[in-house]
């Protein structure tokens, strides 16, 4: 077993937009290949701490250490090439390149690859997601399709501490099926994961254990079944049961 | 890429190398223009891929002119030298210019460059002792005393140059950069790009590349000055141009500058004053209705038919 | 966060403070600077006022914008050469007569960039500012032309100290814009639907704010304005093509100072402007660089700007 280390841990991050505090004194740890779920109800902070974490945003208090190094003020683009890779909650693929290009672009710049690397480690990582590797117009793709590009783009860069934000959203049981795997696929390549989720049965059977937001501080943490049965979350909006 | 398509490519490189063989002088003083604006509508092309737009063409075009000329001048260097070195000079230029804008983009870094041909203009205008001032200054004789076949070779040497480095830009990492910053800056930077630095870095080459074609221009025409060298229509015509051909390309800008550069000749002969009018329409129009450009709506048709 | 705004005002107050020394140094040494930068100023903010207005609402930046000033005082122009209108009455015409020249434009041309990427909005303008600029050299070539007006080398004298009084004008034009456009925005339903539009298009449109007419509108009225702007610019200037040009890079270092919506800002920016362009035309030696000026400003603010943003 072992002590669990800590990948990324924040200190009383907090994060403030004028004068909505987005984040209060939040002091999560992300452990070592573990799976951290991020849950709360809606505008509780989550994809803002994913932002944070990610650099997309600076944080007005607080820090960030990872491997044990401050990074709180790094520019996004350097946590990338650290390990720090993320999906967005609402997708963005890059409508100029093609499926496989836009997964390369996570490899080309996060992990400095030559282009020839880069493609067959896209075509690779298209494989080990069950993504179709034809390539074919964004407009064409499914929703299915497009997220698991998206994933692939943020694997790309071979990230230690990778989030996923709602990526079940929109996914019926079939679909949440295979995501599921993919997730456990992910995870047994090493690497770890905060996943942002509404869906709790995605919770219940993918994480270790689990941190709620609820505006913007965190409410409780600890394995899944431990935190629903606590009253504060309880009350606190808790999502669908699934 | 086939060998049919590096055929053709040689094909045309040795017609337009040899072209001063077989056209007279008037016809080739036209090529000459062509080919200037051309390595113009690429530079600006290649900007535009990162999703900024500069509008200061003639400014940084007019810097590489006054430093080609004004180091030729005083230092002696060799003329050919001293238009690198303009071109040079055009690049640190921008780089210095941009490292400070660029932390804002979109309208902001695009009327900042819309002033900088008339900074550079009152510069130039109020240092008389350096450059001239509102009269400019006149070269002793033009570079290679006026030969139209080497003056012809020198601006195809330019042209060539901007369409290496725009291709260069098509088919290494830069493509992909470009593109993701043009597309969705939140992306590229999630993804290991340092959007500033990639954006001063192709500021600074795309201005170097206009300092360079105007620094040739301004030799060959053997005097640089206030309005003729930071004129409009440095700006005006490559944009033209490259709406008209289709952005985000090689080919697109190149057609629009063969095109409208020929165009260009016509109308000023007919309509001396405010033939502009012409590119300004042009420019309207081409948002309006076709943004693709010529290359752009034909590639679409091209890839509709051939993909399924 | 409450320090944050306790900070805001302190450095205002410290900023007001160093102008109003500044001034009163500015009255004693050089009042010339003082006065004239002070009019010039306000030539500087009632241009600026309209474009600003465009940004703000409609959120197009309008290359073209200093063109149509351009035209406006060609109008004053010829209408005073036609039927010797004064100039300073044209306005009256000139006012629905741009006006509907904005809806036209509106109507043919920017509704259709909209929606579009920023990008297609600058072009498609300064395109725009090139037909206009190019039509006005090819109706009435770029050669400089005035009236010869008596009334505008009225002066006055305050000791030894003579001044222009005409230029005033301006100051009572920008007041008048100014307090009228506030007015408007925040006492009438149509200002207050037009905010609301800038702020949040889809929700207006939700509550039943009609989005397209309010562009139209707001649109019309910044062209009507800024044409009658040069019919008074007229007067006292004389006029050419590219006349307009500088204007419209002013106006947006003026908004870019002020920040975006915030219109009785460019007034106070209006006047750092003015009296430091001024203050450098006095000295001999300098009296070119004041042209540059502007520019100096925008860089120094969106470095400023940027910092700001970090904090994102």
């Amino acid at each position: 077993m072992g002590f669990p280390v800590a990948v990324l841990k924040t200190e009383n991050l907090s994060r403030n937009f004028g004068g909505l505090a987005a984040l209060t004194r939040v002091s999560v740890e992300f452990r070592e290949n573990e799976i951290l779920g991020i849950i709360g109800p809606n505008g509780a902070g989550k994809t803002t701490l994913i932002n944070v974490i990610a650099g997309i945003y600076l944080p007005t208090d607080g820090k960030i250490f990872f491997d044990g190094k401050d990074i709180s003020q790094l520019p996004p683009h350097k946590r990338c090439r650290l390990g720090i890779s993320r999906t967005f909650q609402l997708v963005r693929p890059l409508p100029g390149l093609s499926l496989i290009e836009n997964i390369m672009l996570g490899s080309l710049f996060g992990r400095g690859l030559g282009r020839k690397e880069a493609r067959l480690k896209a075509e690779e990582l298209c494989d080990f997601m069950g993504l179709d590797r034809v390539t074919r117009d964004i407009s064409r793709m499914t929703s299915l399709e497009i997220k698991k590009m998206e994933i692939g783009r943020a694997l790309a860069p071979e990230p230690t501490l990778l989030f996923l934000d709602e990526v079940m959203a929109g996914l019926n049981s079939d679909e949440t099926r295979e995501m599921i795997e993919l997730v456990k696929r992910i995870h047994n390549r090493g690497i770890t994961v905060g996943i942002v989720e509404h869906v709790m049965r995605v919770i219940r059977e993918l994480t270790d254990r689990v941190v709620v937001l609820d505006w913007g501080e965190l409410l409780a943490e600890g394995p899944y079944e431990e935190v629903s049965g606590d009253p504060r979350v309880i009350t606190a909006y808790l999502g669908e049961e699934a | 890429m086939n060998r049919w398509k590096y055929l053709l490519y040689l094909v045309i490189f040795i017609v337009l190398l040899t072209l001063p063989l077989y056209t007279g002088v008037y016809l080739l003083n036209v090529v000459d223009i062509i080919l200037i604006y051309l390595s113009l509508a690429l530079s600006w092309d290649m900007l535009l891929r990162s999703g900024q737009i500069s509008f200061g063409m003639a400014g940084l075009f007019g810097v590489g002119g006054y430093a080609a000329v004004l180091l030729h001048l005083n230092t002696g260097v060799h003329p050919l030298f001293s238009i690198l070195l303009g071109g040079l000079a055009a690049g640190i230029l921008a780089w210095l210019i941009g490292t400070a804008v660029l932390q804002l983009r979109g309208m902001y870094f695009a009327i900042v460059t819309l002033a900088l041909a008339e900074i550079f203009r009152v510069i130039v205008r109020n240092l008389p002792d350096l450059t001239g001032g509102p009269e400019g200054t006149v070269l002793p004789s033009a570079i290679f005393s006026g030969n139209s076949t080497k003056t012809y070779w020198l601006v195809l040497a330019v042209a060539v140059i901007s369409i290496i480095a725009s291709e260069a830009f098509r088919r290494t990492r830069i493509h992909f950069a470009l593109t993701s910053i043009r597309n969705d800056e939140v992306v590229a930077k999630s993804s290991g790009i340092d959007v500033f630095k990639y954006l001063v870095f192709i500021f600074g080459i795309t201005s170097a590349i206009q300092g360079l074609t105007g620094g040739a221009y301004a030799h060959i025409y053997g005097f640089v000055s206030p309005d003729g060298s930071f004129s409009v229509d440095f700006t005006l015509l490559p944009i033209a141009m490259a709406l008209l051909g289709g952005m985000h390309s090689t080919w697109g800008p190149v057609v629009g500058a063969v095109v409208l550069g020929g165009v260009s000749e016509f109308l000023k002969l007919k309509i001396p004053y405010g033939h502009l009018m012409v590119y300004g329409l042009i420019i309207v129009v081409a948002i309006l209705f076709f943004p693709r450009g010529i290359v752009g709506t034909l590639g679409q048709r091209f890839k509709n038919t051939h993909r399924g | 966060m409450a320090n944050f705004v306790g900070s805001l005002k302190k450095s205002t107050v410290q900023i007001a403070l160093a102008g109003v020394i500044l001034a009163v140094l500015l009255a004693f040494w050089k009042p010339h600077v003082l006065v004239e930068g002070f009019q010039r100023a306000c030539l500087y903010a009632v241009i600026a006022l309209p474009m600003a207005l465009i940004l703000g609402i409609v959120g197009i930046i309008n290359l073209a914008h200093g063109d149509f000033m351009m035209l406006g005082a060609y109008f004053a122009y010829w209408l005073n050469v036609y039927t010797g209108l004064d100039p300073l009455l044209s306005i009256l015409p000139a006012l629905p007569a741009f006006f509907l020249i904005g809806m036209l434009s509106y109507r043919a041309i920017i509704r259709y960039v909209l929606g579009a990427p920023e990008l297609n909005q600058l072009l498609l303008t300064f395109g725009l500012a090139m037909v206009l600029e190019q039509l006005a050299n090819l109706l009435w070539t770029s050669r400089p032309i005035k009236l010869p007006l008596k009334y505008v080398s009225a002066s006055a004298t305050l000791g030894s100290f003579t001044f222009g009084i005409y230029e005033f004008i301006y100051v009572g034009a920008a007041l008048l814009v100014l307090i009228g456009l506030l007015i408007f925005l925040k006492r009438t339903d149509m200002g207050q639907a037009a905010l609301a539009v800038g702020q949040n298009p889809r929700g207006a449109k939700l509550v039943g704010i009609h989005v397209d007419r309010t562009y139209l509108f707001i649109f019309s009225l910044s062209i009507a304005l800024v044409g009658a702007v040069g019919a008074i610019f007229m007067t006292r200037h004389s006029i050419f093509p590219l006349v307009g040009g500088a204007f419209t890079m002013k106006s947006f270092c003026l908004i870019a100072m002020a920040g975006i919506g915030n219109l009785t800002g460019i007034l106070w920016c209006s006047l750092i402007l003015g009296i430091a362009e001024n203050f450098l035309l006095s000295f001999r030696g300098y009296a070119g660089w004041a042209d540059i000026l502007f520019f100096a400003l925008i860089v120094l603010v969106i470095i400023v700007r940027a910092r700001q943003r970090q904090v994102k």
